[in-house]
Formats: C-alpha cells, sequence, structure tokens
C-alpha cells in the first residue's frame, strides 16, 4: 500500500495549520501588548490566545506523529529481531489508536452536551468549536500515525 | 499497588516505543479506572484541554519563533562576525567564537537544539575547515549550546515555572551568573584544549574589523536589550516578551537588514511548531496523571519517605543532583521537568530550599543530560551536523561536561552564584 499521497496531503494541511497558529498567536500577543500600554486592555486576549496554545498542542501534535517527532524509547524496536518488532509495533500502534480513539470519541461526546454554550470573554464564539481541537485533532493524530506506521514497515520490508 | 501498576505500565509501553506523551495518557487512564471506576472517564478531554491552556507556556513558541526569523535574517551571521572579531585571534579561536557567540545567541534563544542548530551549521564546518576535529568541532558548539538554557531566556525555566507555580522572572535573573560563569569555563576549558593540540587562531585582532562588525551587528544587539530589559523591568511579562522579541526580530530582520529568507522562515517555525506541540502534549497528557498523584498524595508520601533519611538540605540538594543527572541520562529535559517537577516540589519545600535555586540546579542539570548518550537531543544534533560518531563526540565533550558538572556543584552548594542577583533585585 503507497502511502505517500495520503501523507502529503495530511502534511500539507496540518503545516497550513499550525503555521496559521503561530502567526496568529504572535500577532495576538503582540496586539495584546500593544492595546494594554495603549490604555485600553483587550479582555479576551489572554484567553484566546492560551485556545490557539491548545489548538497548537493538538493540530502540533498530529504533525510531530506524521514526522515521528514525539518523545520516546525507539533503541529496543530498532533492535529487536524481526518477529518481535513486529509485536512492538503492533502494540505501539494499538496503544497510540486505544488512547486517541477513546479521546475522540469522549471528546465528541463533550462537544455535544457543550452545543449552545459560548465563551463568557467572546460571547459571539461557540465552546463547542474551542473545544473541537481535542477530537478532531485525536482523529487527525491517529491517521498520521497509521500512515507512518504503514509507510515505515514497507521500508523495513524492502531493507 | 496501582502506583507499582502505572510504573510498570510506562516501561512496558515506553519501551514498545510509545511517545511518552501517549504512555502517560494510557497509565492516567488505566490507574483511574482502578480507582474510581468509570465516574472521572467523561472528563478526559476536559482535562486533557485545560492541560494545555496555559498562558505562560506561550512564551516556548514565541520564543522558538524569535529564534527563527533570527537564524533566517542573518542576525546569527552577525553575532558571529562580531564575536570573531572580538575574540577570534585567541589561540583556538574558532571554538571561542563559538562559545562566546552561544552567550549571546543564548539572550534571544531559549532552545539549546534552536542553538546547537543555528550555529553549529555554521561554526562546525569553519572549524573542520581550518583544521579542527570533527569531534572536538561537535563537542564544543554541542556543550556552549547548554548556555542557551541557562542564560536568559529559557524554555525549561519556563515550564519549571509553569510545573513549580515560581517566578519565571527571578528564575530567568538567577540565570545570568551562572550562564556567564560556564561561558567563561567552557573557554577556559576550550583554551587548554586548543593550546595542548595545536589548534589555530582564527584571525589577528584589528580594532576596524571590530568596529565594522559592532556596526553591522548592533541593531542584532539591541533585541537581547529589549526582550531582556522590558522582562526585567517588568513592563511586560514573559510572555509579552516573548512577543516582543518576535516584533524585534521581525522589524530588524526585514526591514533594517532586509534579508528575511521565507523559506527558511518558514521552515524553521513549522519545526518550533512541532517541539512545541511535542512539550504542550505531555504537558496536556501529565495534567490526567496529575490529577491521579494529587488525589493520592504520592508527592508528599515521597517527601516524606526521604526527609526521614535526611533532613538536612544540602543532602537532599545532592541526592536529586544524582537522581537528576540519571534522569537527564534517559529523558529529553521537557519530558523530565513536566514528569518529575510536581513529584519532588514537596519535598523541595520543606527540605527548605528556594525554588529558585532549585529550577537553577534542575535546569543546570538536564543541560548536562542533554550532552550524555543516550538521550542526548543538543549533543545529536551537534554530531549529525559534524558527522561524527556519537561517541567519539561524546569523547571529546567530556572535557566540557567536566566544566558544567563543576558549575552546576557551584550553584548548589554556593547559592549566591544563582541567587545574589534575585536577592539584590526582587526581594
Amino acid at each position: 500500500m503507497n502511502a505517500s499521497r495520503p501523507r502529503a496531503v495530511l502534511n500539507r494541511c496540518l503545516e497550513a495549520a499550525v503555521f496559521a497558529i503561530i502567526a496568529a498567536l504572535a500577532l495576538l500577543v503582540i496586539v495584546g501588548v500593544a492595546s494594554r500600554k495603549a490604555g485600553f486592555s483587550l479582555v479576551w486576549y489572554d484567553e484566546v490566545a492560551a485556545i490557539l496554545l491548545a489548538w497548537l498542542t493538538y493540530y502540533g501534535a498530529a504533525l510531530a506523529a506524521l514526522h515521528r517527532a514525539h518523545l520516546g524509547f525507539p533503541n529496543l524496536v530498532q533492535l529487536a529481531p524481526r518477529h518481535l518488532r513486529f509485536g512492538l509495533v503492533v502494540l505501539r500502534e494499538l496503544a497510540i489508536v486505544l488512547f486517541f480513539g477513546l479521546t475522540a470519541y469522549l471528546g465528541w461526546g463533550l462537544l455535544s452536551v457543550l452545543g449552545g454554550t459560548f465563551l463568557v470573554s467572546l460571547p459571539w464564539l461557540p465552546a463547542a468549536v474551542v473545544y473541537s481541537a481535542i477530537p478532531i485533532g485525536a482523529m487527525l493524530f491517529i491517521a498520521a500515525e497509521l500512515i507512518t506506521a504503514v509507510e515505515d514497515w514497507n521500508r523495513d520490508a524492502h531493507l | 499497588m496501582t502506583l507499582l501498576l502505572i510504573l510498570l505500565g510506562l516501561l512496558v509501553l515506553a519501551l514498545a516505543n510509545v511517545p511518552i506523551a501517549v504512555a502517560l495518557g494510557i497509565a492516567a487512564v488505566a490507574a483511574m479506572a482502578v480507582e474510581t471506576g468509570l465516574r472521572d472517564i467523561p472528563n478526559i478531554p476536559l482535562t486533557l484541554f485545560d492541560g494545555a491552556v496555559k498562558f505562560s507556556l506561550i512564551a516556548v513558541p514565541l520564543f522558538i519563533l524569535a529564534g527563527a526569523i533570527m537564524n533566517a535574517s542573518g542576525i546569527s551571521r552577525r553575532l558571529i562576525a562580531l564575536t570573531s572579531a572580538l575574540i577570534g585571534w585567541v589561540r583556538g579561536g574558532l571554538s571561542m567564537v563559538t562559545i562566546g557567540t552561544s552567550l549571546f545567541f543564548a539572550e534571544i534563544s531559549g532552545s539549546a537544539v534552536a542553538d546547537v542548530a543555528a550555529l553549529g551549521s555554521v561554526l562546525i564546518p569553519s572549524m573542520k575547515r581550518a583544521g579542527y576535529s570533527k569531534e572536538f568541532a561537535a563537542a564544543v558548539t554541542s556543550s556552549a549550546s547548554t548556555l542557551a538554557v541557562i542564560i536568559p531566556p529559557s524554555i525549561p525555566m519556563i515550564l519549571y515555572a509553569v510545573m513549580a507555580g515560581t517566578s519565571v522572572v527571578e528564575l530567568f535573573v538567577a540565570g545570568i551568573i551562572p550562564g556567564l560563569l560556564g561561558g567563561l569555563l567552557l573557554m577556559a576549558a576550550a583554551y587548554r584544549v586548543a593550546v595542548r593540540r595545536g589548534f589555530p587562531s582564527d584571525s589577528s585582532f584589528h580594532w576596524e574589523r571590530v568596529v565594522s562588525a559592532f556596526r553591522d551587528a548592533v541593531w542584532a544587539l539591541t533585541l537581547p536589550v529589549i526582550i531582556l530589559g522590558g522582562i526585567f523591568s517588568g513592563w511586560v511579562t514573559a510572555t509579552e516578551g516573548a512577543g516582543l522579541a518576535v516584533l524585534a526580530a521581525a522589524l530588524i530582520g526585514g526591514l533594517v537588514y532586509r534579508e528575511l529568507n521565507w523559506s527558511v522562515l518558514r521552515k524553521a517555525t513549522l519545526e518550533g511548531g512541532i517541539q512545541t506541540a511535542v512539550v504542550m502534549l505531555l504537558v496536556s497528557t501529565s495534567a490526567l496523571l496529575g490529577e491521579y498523584l494529587t488525589a493520592m498524595q504520592v508527592p508528599q508520601q515521597f517527601a516524606e519517605h526521604l526527609l526521614a533519611f535526611t533532613e538536612s538540605k544540602w543532602a537532599v540538594l545532592a541526592l536529586l543532583n544524582v537522581f537528576f543527572l540519571v534522569v537527564g541520562l534517559f529523558l529529553h529535559s521537557a519530558a523530565a521537568i513536566i514528569l518529575v517537577v510536581p513529584v519532588v516540589m514537596p519535598l523541595v519545600h520543606q527540605a527548605g530550599i528556594d525554588p529558585v535555586h532549585f529550577g537553577l540546579v534542575l535546569t543546570l542539570n538536564l543541560g548536562i543530560g542533554q550532552q550524555t548518550p543516550p538521550v542526548a537531543s543538543v549533543l545529536l544534533t551537534a554530531c549529525s551536523i559534524a558527522k561524527a560518531s556519537i561517541w567519539e563526540v561524546s569523547r571529546a565533550n567530556a572535557i566540557f561536561v567536566a566544566v558544567l558538572l563543576v558549575v552546576l556543584l557551584m550553584v548548589t552548594y554556593l547559592p549566591a552564584i544563582p541567587m545574589s542577583l534575585v536577592e539584590f533585585f526582587y526581594r
């Protein structure tokens, strides 16, 4: 199975999202400082900035999964004989799918609970939009992980 | 019993190369299920989201972005040229320039990996061309990059401040003297190696060259003044200072020097985004485990057991030093701070250790940890730039690691070194 096209599409989308969030975060903090110094503090600035950080966490984490950048201990898996390596890779993928699958499932449930509520500082912004980064990010993480795992395994099989 | 199962589960998952952040999350969910059944499980997404909503940590991606802009706009190159004009004439000049530029760069960037990547890509090839061994070139660049996390601003210090609930500004101030001391001692060690192995000086000293390099770098030199001046004077918070750093770096790189390389900037920004997300996912999932540990009073029990063994704060500091040096061998510094700081903080408080003093001890410890394999991201980056074996570089790096250990001992047992400026300005 060739996973390079899904990877390219996912990579492009996640890179665009991460770049946009970082740019927005920088701009927001600069505007926040400038407005405070000018004597009219934006009441929503720190809350929105913190939300952007949470979005960066979950969309960036999916991008990091696509780039195999998460902190771990790859040495044992790399040194293991092929049959054991297969078992360890399966355990890893199962663990990730299980954790983020549960997070995505509970996250969608949370969004339906939050339906109709809005942020206090920005009354036009639905809370469900704010928290959507959790289930969406979790599903993107699973997609990134599986794409990368298939690619790694195919590459390994050809060595 | 549940704690033992958590530790065992973490070990098994870590050995299967499950990301530490995910392993933490799974262990926490399992502990929750064992202790309280399914009662708290639906709260998982809320806890994860709230764990990532930390305003103070916005400084992390912003300082990384400021470093990326600096690198994409020729600011690093100008700093290297100025340091070369100032101290390149000394025997082993390029290694001095590497350490000296790290001292400058550390005042803008807060990440040792960013420092070694930015400076190493220029200075390691230069050192190799000048006849230095690739192992020595990688070693001196790697160790000098440790200064980035000691001298403010520092990303590990920001993380520690959030996890320990202490003042990031005081931590930044506490890092100034140990950072300068570390830089000077590393230079002395590099000079000794250069004399013994006959490394050349970089260039002869000319006032005209110093003046010309200074004129070219003068705008770059205003960056630390703007960033640190703003933070230390209380004009802006550390997070706002990071935003100011982005703005100042963009204005100087884009409008004054007019050489902002967009493709370098885009790549470095995305790498910074990934680094931030990796750390923040750890912060987020550790919030799940934190709830369990707090409910079970694990940190308090840990403190009581250790204090039953000794109540001397110096002995506790010695034990913590050994513990963190071992932790640094196996864990990335961010992971170590997020995992271990909440557990040891009650012990630090009960032993009467100033949390700012301890923050410096911890940061230095984990900075040294990034120089010691198997987990040594800074050393690995330097090795990859130099195309040198990690073990050969580690051998060349032994003298610099020894210097950093001496600085660690001084910071631990002579608290005036990190704390005198803090006492003078803030207490």
